[in-house]
C-alpha cells in the first residue's frame, strides 16, 4: 500500500511514550516471571547474622532487616503486586463492562437508574476505607485486597462502557443492526464491544497501575500480603523504621513501585494517541 | 481596478498537489459562484485567499486584493484583513458561534480586534449590524445566546460577524448547506442584498449549481484543483463548454429512466399507516413535574403500493426520520397501527420484508466488519432459514454484483471505499433478503451530484426489476421529483398534501407546500429567468 504507514505496529513503534512505558512493564512483568523459577535466594530463609547489609557483589542491592537478599525480595514482590492489580483489573473489566453495556443498552431506563446510581455509591466511600473496612471483616490477605481493589474498579469500567456505548448506539451502523432484527446483547457485543475495546485498554493499563499503587498501600498498613510473602507496600512498612540507617531498605521497593506505575502510565499514554486515528494520521 | 484578483495560485500540501493555478476576479457589487463536487479545492481557494491554508501548505501565485499582494503579507497583517477587509461565513451555523458568549458580544468583538472603539460603541454597531440581517432587537436583544436562536438565525448573526466592519469582499463557503430550503431561500436574499448595499465582492461557494444560477454574476467550475470553466453567469449557463461542466449540468438535472409501478398496484399495498402517533418525552421543567410531551408524528396515514415510490418531503424537525423508525418497528407507537403485507410490522414476517439506506455513508457501517460480514447482517432475520456457508457468501457476492460492486470487495473494510461505493454497499445489505420495501431517508443527500445521479440510477433500475417499493425519505425537492411517484409533504408532525408527485410539483394546494416549492433552487426555473432578462 502506498501513502503513509498508518498501521497501528508503526504508530506504536513511533511513540516515544508507548515504546518507554511498555519497556519499563515489560521488565518488571519480566522480573515477576523469572521469580516464578528462580530467585538468587530464598525469600523464606533468614539470616539474621547478615541483616542490613548495604550493596555488595553478593547482594546487589543489599539485605534488609531478617537478612534476606533485596533482589530475591524485590523479585518476588513483583509478583504479587502484578498479581494483585491484574486480577483486581480483570474483576473491573469482567463486571463492570458488561453492566455498563446493558446500561447503555437500556438507558433511560430503571435498569440504567439502578446500575449507574449504584456506581455513584462506590464511587462516594473512599477506596481506601472500604479496602480497610473488607480487609477488618474477613480479615487481612491477597485475596481480599484483590476483592477490595477489584470492587472499586468496577465503576470505573461501567462508566466508561456506558458512556462509549451510549454514542454509538446513535450510529446508523447500530440502527441498521436494530433493522436487521438482532437483540440488544447480540448488538453490544457485535457492534458496540469491538468499537470500545480502544478505550478499555487505555484504562486498563491506568487501572493497573492505581491497583499497584492500592495493594502497596493496603501492604504498607498490614492489610495486604502476609508474611512470609514479600510484597513492595510491606517492605516499604519494613524499612520505615530503618530509613535512617537502612536507607536502601526503603530505596529499592520504592523506586520499584514508582518504575511501574511510571512504565504503565506511559504505555496507557501511549495507547491513547496510538489508538486515537486523527492523531495517527497528523503524525505521518 | 479589480476588488480581488487571483492569478495562479498554487497550492501544495506535502507533495500532493491541491490547487494547480487558479485565476479568479471579483468585482465590487458583484457576486462570483464558485461550483465543485467535493475535493475539487473550492474551500481550500477560499482559505488561501484568506491566509487561513492548512500548517504544511505552500502557497504559489498572487493574490491581489485592491492591487495589494496578500501572498506576501505576514500573519500580523493578515489579521487586520480578516474580518476587516474580506469577511468570512461557513457553513456550520451550530459550530462557527461560540456558545457561551451572547450574540452581541460576538459581532461586537469583531469591531473590538479591528478598531479602537469603546465597549459601548462596539455594541452600538453590532446592533445595527444585527438589524441589517434582520435580527431587529425588539425580538433579538443582544443578550441572547446562539442556542437560543434557530439554525437559520444563527446563521444570520454569522452574517452579522463577518459585515460588521463593512468588508470590502466576503466569501461565503456554503452558506445555506446545513440549512432548510425555506431558509436558504431568505438567507441568499439576505446576502444578496447586502451585497448590493454596500457595493461589496462577494464569493458564493457551493455545490448546488441551481444555488449559483440564481445568484451569482459570474460562475467558475471547478474540478480537482482546477477551475474548468468560467464566465459571466448568463453566457456560461446557457453554453457550457467543457465535458465536466456539461456532466454537471446533466446529473443536477438528472431523471432517472423508470417503468415506474405496474399499472394495477393500488390493488397491492405494501405498506398501510392508519393514525400513527409518536409521541416523545421531553425533560420536566421542575424537578417533580410530570415530564412533558412532545407529538413527532402526529395522527399519519399512508399507503404504499407494490413497485411504487413514494417521497416524503419535509424540513428538519417535521417528524419524517422519526416516522420512518416508526415504520421499521424501531420505536413504539403512542397510537394507530402500521402493517406491512397485511401483518404489524413489529412481526418477525413483516420485518424480513423491509430494509433501510441511511444518509451517511461513514457512519452506516461497523468500521471493524468486513464489508461481506456487514451486508450479510440481515440474513439474522430469517434466523435458522439464513443460507450458510458457500450459499451464504454466493448471496453476498450477488448483492455487491447487483448494486455494481465487485464480489471481490467484500473481504475489504469500509474505510477503503468512497462515499458513492458505500452507498452502494448500504443498498446491497437491504438487498440481501429481497425485501417488498426499502425505506431511504436521505440517502442521496450527502453525495455529490455525479455520484447521486448515479446512485438514482441504480435505484430506479432496482426498483423496476425487483418490483421494489421505496419510501424516499429527503429534503430535496427536486430529486424527489425525479424520483417518485406520489409524494407526501409532511409539517410539523403531520401531512400537509399528498398526491402524484406531477400534480403536486405543478398545482400545489397547501399554502406550505407552495412556500416550500417557490424556496427550493432550480437550474431550469434560474436559467428561464436569466434568458428573459437577456
Amino acid at each position: 500500500m502506498s501513502g503513509p504507514d498508518t498501521s497501528l505496529w508503526f504508530a506504536a513503534r513511533t511513540s516515544r511514550s508507548f515504546v518507554l512505558g511498555a519497556t519499563l512493564t515489560g521488565f518488571f512483568a519480566a522480573v515477576a516471571l523469572v521469580s516464578l523459577f528462580w530467585t538468587p535466594y530464598d525469600v523464606t530463609v533468614l539470616d539474621i547474622a547478615g541483616k542490613l547489609q548495604g550493596f555488595s557483589p553478593a547482594h546487589p542491592l543489599g539485605t534488609d532487616h531478617l537478612g534476606r537478599d533485596m533482589v530475591a525480595m524485590v523479585m518476588v514482590g513483583a509478583q504479587t503486586s502484578i498479581a494483585v492489580a491484574f486480577v483486581a483489573v480483570g474483576i473491573g473489566v469482567g463486571f463492570g463492562v458488561p453492566l455498563g453495556l446493558m446500561a447503555a443498552a437500556n438507558r433511560r431506563t430503571l435498569f440504567d437508574e439502578i446500575i449507574m446510581r449504584a456506581n455513584d455509591l462506590i464511587f462516594a466511600f473512599p477506596a481506601l476505607l472500604i479496602a480497610i473496612m473488607i480487609t477488618a471483616i474477613f480479615g487481612p490477605g491477597a485475596i481480599n485486597a484483590i476483592i477490595a481493589i477489584g470492587i472499586f474498579n468496577i465503576p470505573v469500567f461501567a462508566r466508561l462502557a456506558r458512556g462509549g456505548a451510549l454514542s454509538l448506539w446513535t450510529r446508523d451502523f447500530v440502527m441498521a443492526a436494530r433493522v436487521a432484527g438482532k437483540n440488544k446483547a447480540k448488538i453490544s457485543f457485535e457492534h458496540i464491544l469491538p468499537n470500545i475495546t480502544n478505550l478499555l485498554i487505555v484504562q486498563g493499563t491506568i487501572q493497573f497501575s492505581l491497583g499497584i499503587l492500592a495493594e502497596a498501600a493496603l501492604s504498607y498498613l498490614g492489610l495486604g500480603a502476609q508474611p512470609p510473602l514479600p510484597s513492595w507496600g510491606r517492605m516499604l512498612a519494613d524499612a520505615q523504621t530503618m530509613i535512617s540507617f537502612a536507607p536502601h531498605m526503603a530505596l529499592v521497593p520504592g523506586l520499584a513501585i514508582v518504575f511501574t506505575v511510571l512504565g504503565l502510565n506511559l504505555m496507557g499514554d501511549g495507547l491513547r494517541d496510538i489508538f486515537d486515528p486523527r492523531l495517527r494520521r497528523s503524525r505521518q | 481596478m479589480k476588488l480581488l484578483s487571483v492569478r495562479d495560485l498554487v497550492l501544495d500540501i506535502g507533495s500532493t498537489p491541491i490547487l494547480g493555478g487558479i485565476d479568479l476576479d471579483v468585482d465590487a457589487g458583484q457576486v462570483l459562484g464558485i461550483v465543485g463536487e467535493s475535493g475539487s479545492g473550492k474551500s481550500m481557494t477560499a482559505l488561501a485567499i484568506m491566509g487561513l491554508a492548512p500548517t504544511g501548505a505552500r502557497l504559489g501565485g498572487k493574490i491581489l486584493l485592491k492591487g495589494a499582494d496578500l501572498a506576501g503579507h505576514t500573519e500580523a497583517e493578515m489579521c487586520a484583513v480578516r474580518g476587516g477587509e474580506i469577511g468570512m461565513i461557513f457553513q456550520e451555523p451550530m459550530t462557527a458561534l461560540n456558545p457561551v458568549m451572547t450574540i452581541g458580544d460576538q459581532v461586537a468583538e469583531t469591531v473590538l480586534v479591528h478598531q479602537k472603539r469603546s465597549r459601548a460603541e462596539a455594541r452600538e454597531i453590532a446592533g445595527q449590524t444585527l438589524e441589517r440581517v434582520e435580527l431587529p432587537q425588539s425580538r433579538f436583544p443582544l443578550n441572547r445566546y446562539p442556542h437560543e436562536l434557530s439554525g437559520g438565525q444563527r446563521q444570520r448573526v454569522v452574517i452579522a460577524m463577518a459585515i460588521a466592519l463593512r468588508p470590502a469582499l466576503l466569501i461565503a463557503d456554503e452558506p445555506t448547506t446545513a440549512l432548510d430550503v425555506t431558509t436558504q431561500a431568505q438567507i441568499l436574499d439576505l446576502l444578496a442584498r447586502l451585497v448590493d448595499e454596500d457595493g461589496m465582492g462577494m464569493i458564493l461557494i457551493t455545490h448546488d449549481l441551481a444555488v449559483v444560477a440564481e445568484h451569482a454574476d459570474r460562475i467558475a467550475i471547478m474540478r480537482a484543483g482546477e477551475i474548468v470553466e468560467r464566465g459571466p453567469a448568463t453566457k456560461l449557463l446557457l453554453n457550457l463548454k467543457h465535458p465536466y461542466s456539461k456532466a454537471l449540468f446533466e446529473a443536477s438535472n438528472h431523471v432517472p429512466a423508470r417503468a415506474g409501478p405496474p399499472k394495477n398496484a393500488s390493488d397491492e399495498p405494501i405498506l398501510v399507516a392508519r393514525d400513527v402517533v409518536r409521541d416523545y418525552v421531553v425533560p420536566r421543567t421542575s424537578p417533580f413535574a410530570r415530564p412533558g410531551r412532545f407529538r413527532a408524528v402526529n395522527k399519519v396515514s399512508l399507503q404504499l403500493n407494490r413497485g411504487e415510490n413514494l417521497g416524503l418531503v419535509g424540513e428538519s424537525g417535521c417528524g419524517k426520520s422519526t416516522l420512518a423508525r416508526a415504520i421499521l418497528a424501531l420505536e413504539p407507537l403512542q397510537g394507530g397501527q402500521i402493517f406491512l403485507q397485511d401483518r404489524p410490522v413489529d412481526a418477525p414476517e413483516a420485518r424480513r420484508q423491509m430494509q433501510v439506506v441511511f444518509q451517511d455513508p461513514y457512519g452506516s457501517f461497523n468500521p471493524r466488519h468486513t464489508i461481506a460480514r456487514s451486508v450479510a447482517e440481515p440474513f439474522h432475520l430469517l434466523g435458522a432459514a439464513a443460507p450458510a456457508g458457500s450459499e451464504r457468501a454466493d448471496r453476498v457476492a450477488l448483492a455487491l454484483k447487483e448494486v455494481g460492486l465487485d464480489p471481490k470487495d467484500g473481504q475489504k473494510f469500509i474505510h477503503e471505499f468512497s462515499g458513492g461505493q458505500r452507498q452502494r454497499v448500504a443498498i446491497a445489505r437491504a438487498l440481501i433478503i429481497s425485501p417488498a420495501l426499502i425505506i431511504l431517508d436521505e440517502a442521496v443527500s450527502a453525495l455529490d451530484v455525479s455520484i447521486r445521479a448515479q446512485i438514482l440510477d441504480l435505484l430506479a433500475e432496482l426498483s423496476d426489476r425487483l418490483h421494489l417499493s421505496y419510501l424516499f425519505i429527503s429534503h430535496d425537492l427536486n430529486v424527489v421529483r425525479a424520483v417518485t411517484d406520489r409524494v407526501l409533504i409532511m409539517k410539523s408532525g403531520e401531512i400537509v398534501e399528498e398526491g402524484e408527485t406531477a400534480q403536486v410539483f405543478n398545482d400545489p394546494q397547501n399554502a406550505y407546500t407552495r412556500e416550500l416549492l417557490a424556496s427550493a433552487p432550480s437550474l431550469d426555473e434560474a436559467i428561464a429567468r436569466r434568458l428573459k432578462h437577456a
